[in-house]
């Protein structure tokens, strides 16, 4: 057991690298800014997945160490520290979620649909009558409380319980004070952390598909920000190891790392059919809409979520030996904490741009035709769309009386709105033409011409540019820059931890034989 | 799972690392062990022993493999072919919905598969009289083991000397 390079120190090299990735973030960010649409979606969709996907990789680094401790798991006291640094990164989280929540009070953007002014009020011309009914969640202040005020809550518990692991270091008799101290701690915030993350993530991430609601959604996007925290530990384990830390960390504890990567994926795979399968099972218009959309018009963030999220990480670490090795962990890691943040970028793209196309469209001027049929544009439930489609071949009349039956949602607002029948026959003969090739243009039926241009194939939305990347590796810099400085402040081992000794030795039993050499050669020492 | 008897020469040990040491002593003595007992998995001593990695695993992802395709291809044969029924308006093939079964099958293989395969290879089957050498390898004590049945004098008596060169905290002798 070799236990030098204790004090890890931020080298001046590594901060250039993460200064220049903080620029490249930034320029991309900037670029993105422009040359969008009014709202510039693209911009704020990015801003918000990547602050979401970072914050959350920090809070839930603090989660899963708060459960290890209290679940007395002693083999992780030796990369301890690693989860104390990443989970420091909150109080970035606070700042950032905090643009996004004066860009909500300022309407700034229009990423979240019930954020529109007028939306409750009956006859005004935004109104949205499924949107009023939850207006008592999905205002502006609950968002606030919901983001910045939970994260504050969060840190609190950070940095309480980092201060007290890094007191314990001067701990000159062995004892258990401390310990007791951060179980408490560590226990408490598990419920608070558990049930205010779903708060968390209805408000930042569910709330752009603002007509849509799914109960599996919190449970689902939560674990997909554990693993980009489990993944991170990887990606971070093996470079420390790699620049001369973290010696005493073995095989054996990558291996622990890499069951609860492989673990928690088959989990998140097992949530994310779940929520997808009770959808597509009861078929309500109004749940499946959002795996219709992303089916159709989104197939490659949809399937190849699934491919990166679950088929590589269970084929690849199945195996006993793989999760042992450094290169493939790593190489799996990377896959892993990438496909997760694909998973955000799935899960608000699509909706953030739907909203704001919607908006564009209310700005344009065509009000009357929307606040004749809300529920029916942008959300509009498949069976809506269905009867619009078959209607679109009769007159006018005819397609206006089944319109509306489909609509029923709307049918109030659809008379008090068009005074005159003839012309809410046409309005909603306009409106449906575009519903129809919606319905059947992915079917390649597309009679009626081309998908809606704000549904087809575009860079940013259907698939990451380079601008995402390129502000993706923005935030990873930033991320471990305060991840790096956070780590400086501490010694990398905890000497006072009571489990210190059970960490060091920590073996898993596992028999490889391609190992037997190296190990034969170890105990010779 | 030998028909015929065994006659064995057995140390108990304390603790599992007075047994640790004596494998390893028995290695650079040379000696043939027979076979070590344990109450509980000991950690590093397969090595020690020049066990070979099990390849139980291999047959798990078999018989895995074998109830996924079993439940897939199944359903998938009685809902096209042999008697299609709509469900819930779903088409004939409705992946989704064979999933939850595909996967419960493959449990359900995968455990089976494994323990009648662990049963086999410990010749456990029901009327097999135990052959256990003593009660307490299965409580608190850790057991190495030498067959004797073969043995001359001189051999049984380098193997006492072995025991009491190491601690075994007892020594016996047992025909199973």
């Amino acid at each position: 057991m070799n236990i030098t390079n204790t004090q890890f120190e931020f080298a001046g090299k590594t901060k250039t690298v993460l200064f220049a990735g903080m620029a490249l973030g930034l320029v991309c960010l900037v670029l993105t800014f422009f040359g969008d649409d009014a709202y510039h979606t693209r911009f704020w969709s990015n801003f918000l997945h990547n602050s979401v996907y970072f914050t959350g990789i920090s809070f839930m680094a603090l989660a899963f160490m708060c459960a290890q401790i209290t679940a007395f798991g002693g083999w992780m006291t030796a990369i301890k520290r690693i989860w104390e640094s990443m989970a420091m990164f909150i109080v970035v989280g606070i700042v950032l979620m905090t643009v996004m929540v004066i860009s909500v009070w300022g309407h700034l953007n229009h990423l979240y649909h019930w954020n529109t002014p007028g939306i409750a009020e009956v006859g005004s011309a935004t109104y949205d009558r499924i949107i009023a009914g939850k207006v008592g969640f999905l205002n502006p202040v609950w968002y606030t409380v919901g983001t910045v005020g939970f994260l504050a809550l969060w840190y609190f518990w950070a940095v309480k319980i980092r201060n007290n692991s890094i007191e314990q270091d001067t701990n000159e008799t062995p004892s258990l004070d401390y310990y007791k101290v951060q179980r408490r701690w560590a226990a408490s915030f598990l419920p608070i952390i558990g049930f205010l993350v779903c708060v968390f993530i209805w408000q930042s991430v569910m709330s752009i598909d603002s007509h849509w609601y799914s109960t599996m959604f919190a449970w689902y996007s939560m674990i997909s920000m554990l693993l980009g925290a489990l993944s991170m530990t990887v990606i971070l384990i093996i470079y420390l190891k790699s620049i001369g830390y973290l010696e005493y960390v073995s095989r054996d504890h990558l291996h622990d790392v890499g069951k609860f990567l492989f673990g928690i994926s088959v989990f998140w795979t097992y949530l994310w059919f779940d929520q997808f399968m009770l959808i597509w099972y009861a078929n309500n218009g109004e749940e499946t809409v959002y795996f219709k959309e992303r089916m159709n018009f989104y197939p490659v963030l949809f399937w190849g979520n699934l491919l990166l999220n679950f088929v590589t990480p269970f084929f690849i670490l199945m195996r006993n030996d793989t999760k042992r090795k450094f290169g493939t962990m790593f190489f799996v890691a990377c896959i892993v904490f990438f496909g997760h943040w694909w998973d955000f970028f799935y899960m608000i793209k699509p909706g953030a741009r739907s909203a704001a196309h919607h908006a564009t469209e209310m700005q344009a001027g065509h009000s009357t035709s929307h606040s004749a049929a809300p529920a029916h544009d942008t959300h509009a439930a498949p069976a809506a769309t269905e009867h619009a489609t078959d209607a679109a071949g009769h007159t006018a009349d005819t397609h206006a009386a089944h319109s509306e039956g489909a609509t029923h949602a709307a049918t109030d607002t659809t008379h008090s709105a068009t005074h005159d029948a003839t012309t809410a026959a046409a309005t909603t003969a306009e409106k449906a033409a575009p519903h129809a090739e919606e319905a059947h243009g992915a079917d390649a039926h597309g009679e009626h011409g081309a998908v809606d241009p704000s549904k087809a194939f575009k860079i940013g939305y259907s698939f990451p540019g380079l601008e995402e990347l390129g502000i993706m590796i923005g935030f990873l810099s930033l991320f471990l820059f305060f991840f790096f400085k956070n780590l400086e402040k501490a010694s990398l081992i905890p000497w006072r931890d009571p489990y210190l000794e059970e960490s060091l030795h920590h073996e898993t039993g596992a028999l490889i034989e391609s190992e037997q050499d190296d190990k034969a050669g170890h105990d010779h020492h | 799972m030998a028909s015929e008897t065994t006659k064995v020469l057995y140390g108990l040990y304390n603790d599992e690392e007075d047994l640790k040491k004596a494998v390893k002593a028995a290695n650079s003595d040379h000696l043939d062990i027979m076979d070590v007992y344990t109450p509980f998995p000991v950690h590093g001593l397969d090595p020690i022993l020049g066990l070979k990695e099990s390849r139980l695993h291999q047959l798990g992802f078999t018989y895995g493999a074998i109830g996924a395709s079993f439940a897939f291809g199944l359903m998938s044969w009685v809902f096209t072919r042999d008697w299609p029924i709509v469900f819930g308006g779903k088409p004939y093939w409705s992946v989704p919905a064979f999933i939850p079964i595909t996967f419960e099958l493959t449990v359900l293989f995968a455990a089976w598969g494994m323990t009648l395969t662990f049963y086999t290879i410990c010749g456990l089957w029901p009327g097999v009289k135990a052959k256990s050498l003593d009660n307490r390898i299965t409580d608190n004590k850790f057991c190495l083991a030498y067959d004797v049945t073969e043995a001359d004098d001189s051999t049984v008596e380098k193997y006492r000397s072995f025991f009491s060169k190491t601690g075994a905290d007892e020594v016996n002798v047992k025909t199973i």
